[in-house]
């Protein structure tokens, strides 16, 4: 009851012409990111950032994370029509997105795409409602133990879910984690790999990295190819019939489920809902052999659970202060520059925020049904714009946003060097997504890990007497080993395969 | 194809194998700062051990990639073509270059030059579309960021 209390005062302020304004920017702005090849939302949320500077922490983060779900909408418009994701939840729905395009069917698969978007999306808001308050209240009773153990369970799953190397993931957890310690000690306050630069003192900024890793790596990687040919379909039947109607409506309600519970574990990545979404809806189908060849259940199922799990994701995000992958990260980052901590204590401390928040997410899903159905056909033109003009635009974009946070050019040599790793990672086939998710919570399991010991005098017994500590540990200790054990045998066939 | 990936291998080898260095160095480093102190763990006790673990997995990750086990054929394992090459490295000079004059030489103008040189790089010939894409996207921005949005965009010593 408490809740809808909250909840009403949010949607009275999130309602007011100033916020609604802010929500609406961020759903173009956020669809256009995922429209473009090239920029997928982790980039596209922290290049947008600067614009964000003049308002207020609340407009900030409501545009901010309308920009987050209108990117993983906008990702669907290039799967289809392209052949290439926009994001990496979208990599699914080119299978059968792109195939009912080129049957004429584009519109149809957008316009499902948009219906179970929007659905998946208004119930994972929903659930949020219901499931953070609590969730919030519970993780008040956490110590510095139990956060700790926490946030290694959290990387365990990205590091054991990110690729086909659990030791590439892995390493690249410890490359995000060694790198977030660069600057002053959050505990004793000295100076650490700061090798006499003054601007590392500060720390390198999520910001740059996330921009270098994911905005410019992209770009490059986009400039090597060849462009792709865009496939020109009818934007007609947006609507689906009544047979197509019948044969998405359970593939919808299964995908806003499998969405939602994968949301909500910290770490998991918006691929696997999607995937799973995906191969289920083939098992359930009773016409499986259509799957590939432009089954609309291939395309509802999976784009429902990408948006259920957008929103879903912010539930350990708003109530353990745990991102769940590297757009949530950003946008964490954005919290802090506005000078708030997600976590429990934001429920206690900034309720108006959080609540006005969670409000703007349902006002945010109406406002991308309303604007995605009939304005597909205009953004199928922005594909249109040769990549050269885009690519340009969109380096301009990073250099001043990466130059804007702290006014330093230092910055800007940052995202570059980062641009280029990035572009160097995914040549060797190393997951970025676990590095930005230990840049961003490196500082705090240092922090937690060295005051849990200080609490124990230095005793590492006290992360096994505290029960829900301990049981995270196990569990992420099991997660390692049951990734390590699902890998193995995949990565020895295909060495033999290669030999 | 075959010699592609071979080729792929032996770098992938020798990039993880520099992680392996680069964690050693931290764990080197990090051995200068106090790993204990009287109130508990000190600066240097997590970049210590992370250091550690991470050479150690790297070192496991340099043997998987050596056995090929990381970059597969027909994998997103392929280095470009020598335009792809050219495209990647006037890219990244420009972002270098845009670094280093933008304070000196002010928002407006960098944008500018680097929009105009980029867009002649990429092979844009049209002059007319170069210059106005140049302006709209060195004083336009400025103008937009600036004053409307508030973003501290660096003005030059020219006043610009």
């Amino acid at each position: 009851m408490d809740s809808l209390a909250h909840l009403m005062a949010g949607f009275s302020a999130a309602m007011t012409p100033a916020y609604l304004t802010y929500a609406l920017i961020g759903c173009i702005f956020g669809t256009l990111i995922g429209v473009l090849p090239g920029l997928g939302p982790a980039a596209g949320t922290a290049i947008l950032i600067p614009i964000t500077f003049k308002l207020d922490p609340t407009g900030a983060i409501i545009m901010l994370a309308a920009i987050y779900y209108g990117a993983m909408y906008g990702g669907t418009i290039t799967s289809v029509l392209l052949n290439v994701p926009g994001e990496a939840a979208s990599v699914i729905t080119c299978l059968d997105g792109h195939q009912m395009a080129k049957q004429g069917r584009g519109g149809t698969a957008l316009g499902i795409a948009a219906i179970g978007s929007f659905v998946g999306g208004l119930f994972a808001t929903v659930a949020l409602v219901l499931v953070a308050p609590p969730l919030a209240k519970f993780a008040l009773t956490f110590g510095p133990p139990e956060y700790f153990a926490l946030m290694v369970f959290g990387l365990c799953l990205v590091s054991g879910l990110a690729g086909k190397s659990l030791a590439a993931a892995m390493v690249m957890t410890a490359f995000g984690l060694i790198i977030s310690l660069i600057g002053i000690d959050p505990v004793r306050g000295a100076p650490r790999f700061t090798f006499s630069v003054p601007e590392l003192y500060d720390g390198l900024g999520v910001v740059p990295v996330v921009m270098g890793l994911f905005g410019i790596a992209e770009i490059l990687i986009t400039a090597e190819q060849r462009s792709r040919d865009m496939i020109r379909t009818s934007f007609k039947g947006l609507f689906p019939s009544r047979a197509e109607w019948r044969r998405s409506w359970g593939a919808i309600a299964r995908g806003t489920g499998i969405g939602f519970f994968l949301g909500l574990i910290p770490g998991i990545g918006a691929i696997v809902p999607t995937f799973m979404s995906y191969i289920v809806e083939k098992r359930v189908s009773k016409t499986p052999e259509e799957f590939g060849n432009g089954a609309i259940e291939g395309v509802a199922g999976p784009e429902t659970a990408n948006n259920a799990y957008a929103n879903a994701a912010m539930v350990p995000f708003l109530t353990l202060g745990i991102p769940s992958s590297p757009t949530i990260a950003v946008l964490m980052g954005a919290f802090i520059i506005n000078g708030l901590t997600p976590g429990p204590f934001l429920f206690q401390e900034r309720p108006d925020l959080v609540w006005t928040v969670i409000a703007s997410f349902f006002i945010g899903n109406v406002m991308l049904l309303v604007l995605n159905l009939p304005l597909v056909g205009l953004w199928a033109k922005i594909l249109e714009v040769p990549f050269k003009y885009l690519a340009v635009g969109v380096l301009l974009f990073c250099i001043m946003g990466a130059y804007s946070l702290k006014q330093s050019p230092f910055d800007v040599w940052v995202m570059l060097g980062f641009g280029v790793l990035g572009y160097l990672f995914r040549k060797v086939n190393l997951p970025v997504a676990p590095l930005v998710l230990g840049l961003i919570l490196g500082p705090a399991i240092e922090t937690s890990l060295r005051t849990s010991l200080e609490m124990s005098a230095g005793d590492f017994g006290i992360l096994a007497e505290r029960p829900l500590c301990l049981g995270l540990l196990i569990a992420s200790a099991l997660v390692l080993a049951a990734s390590a054990l699902s890998l193995a045998p995949r990565a020895l066939r295909e060495g033999e395969a290669e030999v | 194809m075959q010699g592609g990936l071979s080729y792929t291998r032996e770098f992938t080898a020798g990039f993880t194998a520099s992680l392996c260095v680069f964690f050693l160095v931290m764990a080197f480093v990090s051995y200068g700062y106090a790993l204990q102190d009287s109130l508990g763990p000190g600066p240097g006790f997590f970049p210590f051990w992370l250091g550690l673990l991470g050479a150690a997995i790297s070192a496991t990750l340099v043997v998987q990639s050596w056995r090929g086990l990381l970059v597969l054929e027909g994998e997103e394992s392929k280095w470009p073509d020598r335009t792809g090459a050219i495209r990647t490295i006037v890219l990244l000079a420009g972002i270098a270059i845009a670094a280093a004059i933008l304070e000196p030489l002010g928002f407006r103008i960098t944008a500018f030059a680097f929009t105009v040189t980029m867009l002649l790089a990429l092979g844009v010939r049209r002059l007319v579309i170069i210059v106005v894409f140049g302006l709209v996207s060195g004083f336009g921005l400025f103008h937009v960021f600036y004053y409307w949005l508030k973003v501290p965009l660096p003005i030059g010593a020219m006043g610009l």
